[in-house]
């Protein structure tokens, strides 16, 4: 569906992304995971095609994503960003309405106002309708922001097997209720058939909800697949420059990672390892 | 032949101002070359401070009906309505006064209003400007012939005339001309000096000084060192309202402490519109100015 | 998840509140507009009103009449009538112009004269009034009436161009540039119209005095033939600027997700915005206020969305101009107050009100 081949983006001198290989496939929970500065966020920007890479390419279906217009690309895909201002007093329903701003796409959906209400009782924000966006909490604001995107993929017309949601960070300013509401509803849009990308920090939750993990670091990918081959201590150590202490729960098998109290020469051992090995 | 050709040459010189009386109706080509139909002159609106000051020499005060901000001579006319800044006028507010002819001078604007109001059926003749002493004169006598008061404008003009002589006559007695300067306003630490092509400028040379600011074009602010250069060694200070001390503010000046004003370089106060107005009242002032500045000199 | 209820539930109907307000306004704006406009025609110094128009119509008709009837087709007809139409399209541009500002830029505070279009206009138009008599005289006195209008569209619009070019890296236009350059141009032509003060005539001086407080005075058919083809541009394109406009609320890299195409959305947002701007600023001088006062009140009633605040705006604009020009002409009659120093009399405490309460709210990103 979505597919980078030798992604690669440099800023200056630095390689922000280094020779990506990556597919999306649609009904996929991927999540991307990794140290700051790893280029998570770049990753998702130049698949968004906010960004042009410096060299390799980003396709979607068989087309090269430059060749594809911005309302076209609108039509396929939903980004939510970690962070999005809005600088005047709309309410949150009015927010959510706004997912439906691509070129042609309100002229083509009939009841408008009642898919946004939809949207954001999916997302526990139904009281809110009404509210200015202003007086919302941080928490609250984001998944006002996730209805926008699902408002924009669902009104667009596309099949949602030819779709994409790509989510940098949707948890971080969310208590842990409110992000479990979240990661469901990503796990939702999965099982209509979406592709899902998302650049999770958690590692833990990113292990429990996604189908398959990619770790990234110093912008090259250091381990994919499902997340018992990525969370391993050895490979999670280095890439993050701590030490970690990995298992596994007892039902279901998924695994989690803590981080591991250790004697601090070991700490800098493993954080200089690590920084040569990545920076 | 020659006859012929001195008839021509006669229309040629009488061409301003010619008339077609008829009863008193009149047909007044103005100063821009319109030839304007003069009918009425019950309700007069006088635009500019010299025009108004002609009208009411010719006796006709008590026909205007409105004027502009700077008519301010005679001192009744702060009775009569005021249509705006002679520059700002606007052509319902004129039109609203109900004057039956437009007495104006050359510098009333802006020009879409001068264009709208000739469209208007209410006569509008314009004046010359100030070129010269001889436009004193011509100003008194298009006026008099636009209200129907020809004998007494010829009268008025000719009386100017006659003072305008005598200035030059006491003129011949100047040996030395005083180099001088007009400061109009002064703001923002500068001074507002008239060069050449000026009102300023036209006194300056009927009262018998050299106008030091000649180099200049127009009314120019000066700096500090342009004033130590023009050297001046009379300065007339122009004062538009009674509460300003032009001369004061000029005395504070660093430029003009320098050269000595107040001291070795005397200030003259003159009034605005006296001084500059260039009405009936200019060769007046001339001679008062001439006074100042020559107090030697035998009347 | 079903849909239970076809009617929305009570917290929506808020927003759905705002949303029916929003075109209600526009029918009243539209309603006001229209008395607006005629009282603006029944008002005035010299008395006449309304129920003169059919005489004024009579006279024009048959080109001649008593002159009475010529009186009354003048003041009507020539006067007022296309004084009454230039203040509505000055108002209606400059408030939209505002409007689209606000949205670029994502602040509230944003005006038209902060990115340098008015500055180069009115710089223009300045230089114009000062080189008239001397080397620019040919020139000037060609175009007669129409040098001011036609200088004060081409400052705008190629100070726009220059800004554009400045602040345009590698395809993209960054705002912050933009509004720096706006600043450094507006700077810039300050300094130059400072200079030229040095090369105007006292008189010269005056008029550019009064011409930078605004003023219809000098209204005319002529004037509203030239700005008519903008006025049809402005109503052409902008609506097509809505959906942009409303994406960019988000950022421009939201508005990329939301599939605007940003850099030709924000080109266009700028050239109209100079179309705008230059064409009033040509025909009535410098008027201010009117973008930053006109948006923020429509926004306070219905709502950000641009479906509704770009036409509500040129409403509503049109009816403030139109108003304030009303004012400018009875309050000393039968002389006239420059209609900006009235906008200043209204805007600046409403502007002040503004930049109080900002905070929270009304914060740019």
């Amino acid at each position: 569906m979505i597919c980078a081949r030798s992604l690669s983006f440099a800023a200056g001198k630095r390689k922000l992304v280094d020779g990506i290989d990556l597919d999306l496939v649609p009904g996929q929970f991927i999540a991307v995971v990794g140290p700051n500065g790893a280029g998570k966020s770049t990753l998702l920007r130049l698949l968004t095609g906010e960004l042009k890479p410096t060299s390799g390419q980003v396709l979607i279906g068989n087309r090269e994503l430059s060749s594809f217009s911005a309302d076209q690309l609108a039509r396929r895909r939903a980004v939510l960003a970690q962070h999005t201002a809005l600088a005047f007093p709309f309410t949150a329903l009015e927010v959510v309405l706004l997912g439906m701003t691509v070129p042609g796409l309100q002229a083509e959906v009939g009841n408008a106002r009642q898919v946004a209400f939809t949207m954001l009782e999916r997302l526990g924000l139904e009281q809110l309708a009404g509210q200015s966006y202003t007086t919302l909490s941080g928490g609250e604001r984001q998944r006002v922001h996730m209805a926008r995107a699902l408002c924009q993929l669902e009104c667009s017309g596309t099949p949602p097997d030819e779709t994409i949601l790509l989510v940098d960070e949707p948890t971080s300013s969310l208590d842990i209720g409110h992000q479990l509401i979240v990661l469901d509803e990503l796990v939702r849009q999965k099982r209509r058939g979406r592709s899902v990308f998302a650049v999770l920090h958690d590692l833990n939750l990113a292990a429990a909800y996604a189908d398959e993990m990619v770790l990234l670091a110093g912008g090259k990918i250091v381990a994919a697949g499902p997340p018992s081959e990525v969370i391993q201590d050895e490979r999670l150590s280095l890439a993050f420059g701590c030490q970690v202490c990995t298992n596994r729960l007892p039902a279901g098998g998924i695994p989690f990672l803590l981080p591991q109290a250790c004697a601090a020469a070991e700490v800098c051992a493993v954080a200089r390892k690590s920084a040569a090995t990545y920076s | 032949m020659r006859r012929l050709i001195a008839g021509i040459a006669a229309l040629a010189v009488v061409g301003a101002g010619t008339q077609v009386t008829n009863g008193w109706a009149a047909e007044v080509v103005d100063a821009t070359g319109y030839i304007v139909k003069a009918e009425d002159a019950s309700r007069l609106l006088s635009i500019g401070g010299d025009t108004t000051e002609i009208l009411y020499a010719l006796g006709y005060g008590d026909q205007i009906v409105a004027v502009d901000t700077t008519s301010q001579f005679p001192p009744e006319v702060s009775t009569k309505r005021k249509v705006g800044y002679m520059r700002a006028l606007s052509t319902e507010g004129v039109l609203s006064t109900g004057a039956t002819l437009i007495l104006a001078s050359a510098q009333a604007g802006p020009p879409e209003v001068v264009k709208a109001l000739r469209a208007s059926s209410v006569p509008l003749v314009l004046l010359p400007d100030n070129t010269g002493p001889e436009s004193l004169a011509e100003k008194v006598r298009l006026i008099g012939r636009a209200v129907g008061a020809e004998a007494k404008a010829d009268e008025l003009a000719a009386s100017l005339e006659n003072q305008l002589r005598e200035l030059a006559n006491a003129r011949s007695r100047i040996s030395k001309p005083a180099k001088a300067i007009v400061v109009l306003s002064v703001s923002s630490g500068r001074a507002l000096v008239g060069g050449r092509g000026t009102t300023a400028d036209i006194m300056l040379s009927l009262a018998g000084a050299t106008n030091a600011a000649a180099s200049l074009n127009g009314y120019k602010p000066v700096s500090d060192e342009a004033l130590i250069e023009l050297a001046p060694e009379a300065i007339i200070a122009v004062r538009r309202g009674p509460d300003e001390d032009t001369a004061a503010d000029i005395a504070a000046l660093p430029g003009f402490k320098a050269i000595g004003a107040g001291d070795d370089v005397p200030i003259i106060t003159m009034d605005a519109l006296y001084l500059l107005g260039f009405g009936p009242r200019a060769p007046q002032a001339a001679s008062e100015l001439m006074a100042q500045l020559y107090p030697e000199l035998p009347r | 998840m079903a849909i239970e209820s076809l009617s929305l539930p009570h917290a929506a109907s808020a927003s759905s509140d705002r949303h029916a307000l929003g075109w209600r306004l526009l029918i009243a704006g539209g309603l006001v507009l229209v008395l607006a406009a005629l009282v603006s025609l029944s008002v005035g110094p010299t008395g006449l009103t309304l129920s003169d128009l059919p005489r004024a119509l009579l006279a024009a008709y048959s080109g001649s009449g008593a002159p009475a009837d010529v009186h009354a087709r003048l003041v009507l007809l020539e006067v007022r009538l296309p004084r009454t139409i230039l203040a509505a399209f000055v108002g209606a541009s400059l408030a939209v112009a505002g409007a689209m500002m606000q949205g670029l830029f994502r602040n509230p505070l944003a005006d038209p004269g902060l990115i340098g279009v008015s500055s180069g206009a009115a710089l223009a138009a300045v230089a114009t009034i000062a080189l008239g008599s001397s080397f620019a005289g040919p020139w000037v006195r060609a175009l007669g009436i129409w040098a001011l209008p036609a200088a004060a569209f081409f400052g705008g619009f190629v100070t726009t161009i220059v800004l554009m070019l400045i602040a345009r890296r590698h395809g993209t236009t960054a705002i912050s540039t933009l509004l720096l350059a706006g600043i450094a141009l507006g700077a810039i032509a300050g300094a130059l119209t400072g200079l030229l003060a040095y090369v105007t005539d006292d008189r010269e001086l005056r008029d550019l005095t009064l011409w930078s407080m605004g003023s219809l005075a000098g209204a005319s058919w002529q004037k509203v033939l030239a700005i008519t083809p903008f006025a049809l541009v402005l109503l052409l394109m902008t609506p097509r600027l809505i959906r942009a406009l409303n994406g960019l609320l988000l950022g421009e890299a939201e508005a990329f997700y939301l599939g605007i195409e940003v850099e030709s959305a924000k080109l266009r947002i700028v050239t109209l915005t100079a179309a705008a701007v230059g064409a009033a600023v040509a025909v009535a001088g410098t008027i201010g206020f009117v973008g930053i006062v006109v948006p923020h009140l429509v926004r306070l009633i219905a709502g950000p969305d641009h479906r509704i605040v770009l036409p509500a705006s040129a409403l509503l604009g049109a009816v403030l101009v139109v108003v304030a020009d009303v004012a400018a002409r009875m309050i000393v009659a039968p002389a006239e107050l420059p209609i900006g120093i009235i906008m200043a009399v209204i805007g600046a405490p409403v502007f002040l009100h503004l930049v109080i309460r900002r905070g929270g709210a009304l914060s740019a990103p």
